[in-house]
């Protein structure tokens, strides 16, 4: 089975630690949500993980070949159209052009993008178009590694759910890995299948939650419900600020020991 | 996805409203010609011609086959030195603004080289190259390759880091990054720059031509200043002016165009 194990990740700005001795595994076809309060190197993470920066430290090894990565932003060339950017990866895999614009125009449309959206430029559509775009091109490329870097925190409640609902499909469809950032424990509860706690200075795992009722299943009472349950957590409310207290830094790593799971 | 009958119908209809905004710079130019012609009649034919004597002047000197030679000859001194500034300064400028160390080494260099008077250089390139062919070209290059390698840097360098990442992200080839990245940014910097480029490359070469040379337009120039020959000086500044005018509009502006369209669109 395809899999990605990250062990003993350090990271440094400067003088600044910002990540220091973590590590997880996740497993083809599982979510796993790293959860955290911003600053806590999250996003510094999942670049080391794409490959995007250079850690100070880490032992990384990574079975899946296909990468989406769906940015905080959307971060679409404001100089190619909506369907060029949809295809953007597929250009750079070497699909020929009226192939790839046939899958941007299905992906699309699946997306809920008219086909006339698809001929506009990124800035004559709304923030919601170019969080769908955005995702598209990340699910285009068919990855079995899908990176998603708080892309929904801008987002209205409205258009989260949709995209939420959308997402769920097409990784139920496609069956690919996702390693999911955010600091919302209720997206975190609804998308994962695990949930890793991270606290800020330095950025570390402190804890890790296992979400046992498969997604389809899950109601919204049940995600309101779960949510609440993790706020009362103390590890949670310290992490985040909410209580004070400290979190014990781990001095070695040894994965299994130190964070053993708790069953929601 | 659109069929060609339609590509045909835009592009179509892009020629005539690129047509149509040119009557605010004909009527720009026809009150300037109003300006000068009411100078013309202040001060005297000997001074100043008006647009008319001027114009019936060129038309003269293009139908006799006087001025042809020496247009050619001016417009190829240009065109080699400016060609080879777009080209070394473009790509020189972008590569010096992937690497920020290129970037702070170069950009005293550049501001050097931006304050060095043209004419400066022209003395040089007599006392190197002699009163020949190379002497134009040399300065034309010299004077408008800071310009361009400016341009060309600041545009890579403010190149936004989040597209860079996505460029990383879904490993876009470097061909593609050239393509869909970097050219689509940069040309926004380029044209203006190249546009700068065009307009300095035409004074300095008629500068040059008229100090170094025995033809071309400036040359010619200096023929008619000694000659007291106001009339012709002012119709050959009127066909480097008119040259000038129709590689930026006929060239350079469409170019603009085609690169921005992504930018002009909301505008219509």
């Amino acid at each position: 089975m395809n899999a990605l194990h990250v062990r003993h990740l350090h990271h440094r700005f400067g003088l600044q630690e910002v990540l220091h001795d973590v590590g997880f595994d996740l497993f083809a076809g599982q979510s796993l949500a790293l959860v955290g309060p911003s600053g806590c190197g999250k996003s510094t993470l999942l670049q080391a993980v794409a490959g995007l920066l250079e850690p100070s430290r880490m032992v990384m090894q990574n079975d899946f070949r296909g990468l989406g990565y769906m940015f905080q932003q959307p971060n679409l060339m404001p100089w190619l159209t909506a369907r060029d950017n949809l295809a953007l990866g597929l250009k750079a895999l070497g699909v020929p052009k009226p192939a790839r614009q046939r899958q941007a125009d299905s992906l699309g449309q699946r997306l809920g993008l008219a086909l006339d959206d698809l001929d506009k430029y990124p800035h004559q559509l709304s923030g919601g178009m170019q969080s769908r775009i955005s995702l598209g091109r990340a699910l285009a490329v068919s990855p079995d590694l899908l990176l998603l870097d708080e892309p929904f925190s801008a987002l209205d409640v409205g258009l989260k759910l949709e995209l939420y609902a959308l997402l769920r499909e097409q990784i139920a469809q496609r069956g690919c890995a996702v390693l999911l950032i955010t600091h919302d424990l209720m997206e975190a509860v609804r998308l994962a299948d695990r949930i890793l706690l991270m606290a800020p200075e330095p950025g570390r795992v402190v804890r890790e939650f296992e979400l046992t009722l498969p997604q389809a299943e899950r109601s919204e009472a049940w995600i309101h419900q779960t949510t609440g349950q993790l706020m009362e957590n103390t590890e949670v409310r310290i992490a985040f600020g909410l209580q004070a207290g400290t979190l014990a830094i781990a001095e070695s790593h040894d994965h299994g020991a130190t964070h053993t799971g708790c069953k929601v | 996805m659109k069929g060609p009958w339609y590509r045909v119908q835009s592009a179509l209809a892009a020629i005539l409203t690129y047509l149509w905004s040119g009557w605010g710079a004909i009527a720009s130019l026809l009150l300037f010609c109003a300006l000068w012609e009411w100078g013309a009649q202040l001060n005297g034919p000997l001074v100043l011609p008006g647009p008319q004597a001027t114009l019936a002047q060129l038309w003269h000197m293009l139908d006799s086959g006087l001025a042809q030679p020496e247009l050619i000859i001016s417009t190829r001194r240009t065109l080699q030195g400016l060609g080879a500034s777009l080209l070394i300064g473009s790509a020189l400028g972008l590569l010096a603004g992937r690497s920020l160390t290129a970037a702070m080494l170069s950009r005293p260099l550049i501001t050097l080289l931006l304050g060095m008077p043209p004419i400066a250089w022209l003395v040089l390139a007599m006392l190197w190259f002699g009163m020949g062919d190379t002497t134009p070209v040399f300065t034309v290059f010299i004077a408008c390759f800071p310009i361009v390698f400016a341009g060309a840097m600041q545009g890579a360098r403010t190149l936004d880091n989040q597209l860079r990442r996505v460029a990383q992200a879904y490993r876009l080839p470097w061909r593609m990054q050239l393509t869909d990245l970097y050219l689509p940014h940069v040309m926004s910097y380029l044209i203006p720059a190249w546009i700068t480029a065009l307009g300095t490359s035409w004074k300095v070469v008629v500068m040059a031509e008229l100090l170094s040379t025995t033809d071309g337009v400036g040359a010619a120039l200096a023929v008619s200043r000694s000659q007291l020959d106001t009339a012709s000086s002012l119709a050959w500044v009127v066909a480097v002016l008119a040259l000038l005018l129709a590689a930026e509009y006929l060239l350079l502006e469409p170019l603009k165009r085609r690169v921005e369209r992504w930018r002009l669109e909301t505008e219509q």
